[in-house]
């Protein structure tokens, strides 16, 4: 890592679902919130990034219209960056880069997510199928039944419970523990519906082993957040959440090839990385927001960061440890699984919130280091081929 | 077959048109290193040694089409309606006896994938080939039923 510190310096966040508002507005809207929580002029940022799922994972790539053209802001260089649900972790490196350079001084990075205003439409319009469509370039599968993230993300449930005898109550006791949270936070989705094991275990089996309950939210927001240096952070108007370390993991590298990526993430050197950087260890953790599209996922985690050994992290699930009151608390807003998905920046959002101490009734007091992680699209499809993030961010270190 | 096709059309590509090419002949082809023996798919350059420019040295050669199921599900609700009519049906990941993981449906088994995993299964060839320029598709079977 260089000798620049970074910090979060402003945060932007539109939540619920956003029925006629394009994402172009939704991401120049999200960046305007960010600058003036941050105390900011627009005539300050001359740097922005937009977060986009590119595939794999996603292909919210496909609209043109920057919002630093929309909002009038005066930047030297905007470009689009994501992979699947990695887009706060990649904006946040990407931004890295240019602000160690001196290239800008203020770093806007903003993004939006219409999927659910999108999968209402289509509801609405019946679902008509489009009859002969052709299977996306490089990909496989859509013609002998692949349906990507739900067909993957099964699998690693179903080989995890092949070889560990992981079971789906305890995949349960994940979604439990993390709607819990979800009944402190007014903007979660299932707010206000809490749900019991029995409620898990009653829930539509969507594909086997993977019931509703175990399957994130459909979400629209948007979520734009201003990186700068911290020096500048500190005369400016919030508490500057500091970027402490980053590392990052690829299952390409050596997971996919040995076959073990249906029972492990490429979480090691992602880990590593970040861990060191920040000069801290697992314990040091106040909390963490671990991408929560799927149960098993947070399974994965709590293994691969050392929770919980190998093959046992269903049975630290069980133990309550990650929900309120438990000895590390995961997801504190609601996650993906109950709050909304926005990818990586619901778990971000939480933790900048957390750090600031803007959490309320689901506060962790004392919070002052937290990890958020990243998913992000599979390099080919069929083959659960991803990227992984980890973040720390802290206050006052 | 003569039912309307309303799933998607497979994307051929210059990368993949011979792997296509066989199994319109019944034949599952595998990208194969002619230096080492070492089986691929999809085709990649072979991780065991240098390779020529292009990864000249490996071809599509004919394999065994079978393999054992390293993981499996079964979609019980219809997520994407151009599978209403085959809902429950299982979705296998197969490790194929020379090495590489494809993925397909496994045919005449909609129970627990749980207890599926481990099982032995070999390629079944599925004709559509009055879909648009046609195809075959290949599915799996269990074979030791």
């Amino acid at each position: 890592m260089g000798n620049t510190r970074l910090a979060i310096v402003g945060l932007g966040v539109i939540t619920g679902t956003q029925t006629g508002r394009s994402r172009r507005m939704l991401v120049s809207e999200a960046a305007r919130l960010a600058i003036e929580d941050a105390g900011l002029d627009k005539t300050q940022i001359n740097g922005a990034i937009e977060m986009r799922a590119a595939p794999g994972g996603g292909d919210r790539t496909n609209y043109s219209d920057g919002f630093p053209r929309i909002l009038n802001l005066p930047v030297n260089f905007y470009f689009p960056i994501g992979r699947g649900g990695a887009l706060a972790s990649l904006g946040i490196a990407a931004a890295y880069s240019f602000l160690d350079r001196g290239l800008a001084d203020y770093v806007v990075i903003s993004g939006a997510t219409d999927v659910r205003s999108l999968a209402e439409l289509a509801r609405a319009r019946g679902h008509r199928g489009r009859p002969h469509d052709l299977e996306k370039e490089g990909y496989w599968g859509s013609p002998v039944g692949e349906l990507r993230a739900m067909s993957h993300h099964s699998w690693m449930a179903a080989r995890h419970m092949a070889v560990y005898g992981t079971t789906s109550e305890q995949l349960g006791a994940i979604a439990v523990q993390i709607r819990e949270w979800a009944q402190r936070n007014p903007e979660a989705q299932m707010y206000g519906k809490p749900m019991t094991l029995e409620d898990h275990q009653n829930s539509p089996m969507l594909v086997e082993p993977y019931h509703l309950c175990d399957v994130a939210q459909v979400s629209d927001g948007a979520c734009a957040f201003i990186v700068s240096t911290e020096d500048r952070a500190r005369d400016l108007r919030q508490v500057p959440v500091q970027i402490l370390g980053q590392g990052f993991g690829d299952v390409a590298a050596t997971l996919w090839w040995d076959k073990l990526n249906y029972t492990q993430m490429a979480i090691r050197t992602a880990r590593d990385a970040a861990f060191s950087q920040a000069g801290i260890t697992l314990d040091d953790l106040d909390a963490a927001m671990l991408y929560d599209c799927f149960t098993a996922e947070v399974l994965f985690q709590l293994e691969g960061y050392g929770w919980a050994p190998l093959g046992e992290g269903g049975a630290f699930a069980e133990t309550g440890a990650i929900g309120p009151g438990g000895s590390i608390p995961i997801n504190t807003s609601g996650g993906l699984l109950s709050a909304y998905h926005m990818d990586d920046l619901t778990g971000f959002i939480e933790a900048v919130r957390q750090l600031r101490g803007e959490s309320k009734d689901r506060q962790v007091v004392g919070a002052k280091t937290l990890m958020f992680t990243s998913h992000g699209g599979e390099m080919l499809s069929p083959g659960m081929c991803s990227i992984h993030a980890s973040t720390i961010l802290g206050v006052g270190r | 077959m003569t039912t309307e096709w309303t799933k998607a059309r497979p994307n051929i590509d210059l990368d993949n048109q011979e792997f296509w090419a066989g199994l319109r002949d019944h034949r599952f082809l595998l990208w194969h290193c002619g230096v080492c023996g070492a089986w691929y798919w999809p085709k990649a350059y072979c991780r065991y040694h240098e390779n020529q420019p292009f990864a000249a040295q490996m071809s599509w050669v004919e394999s065994s089409g079978r393999g054992v199921i390293h993981s499996a599900n079964v979609h019980r609700s219809v997520l994407d309606p151009a599978w209403k009519e085959d809902t429950p049906f299982a979705y296998v990941l197969v490790e194929l006896d020379e090495g590489p993981m494809i993925s397909s449906t496994l045919l005449d088994y909609t129970e627990d994938p749980i207890r599926v995993i481990g099982r032995k299964v070999g390629v079944v060839y599925e004709d559509h080939l009055d879909v648009g320029e046609g195809f075959v598709l290949p599915k799996f079977a269990l074979l030791d039923s």
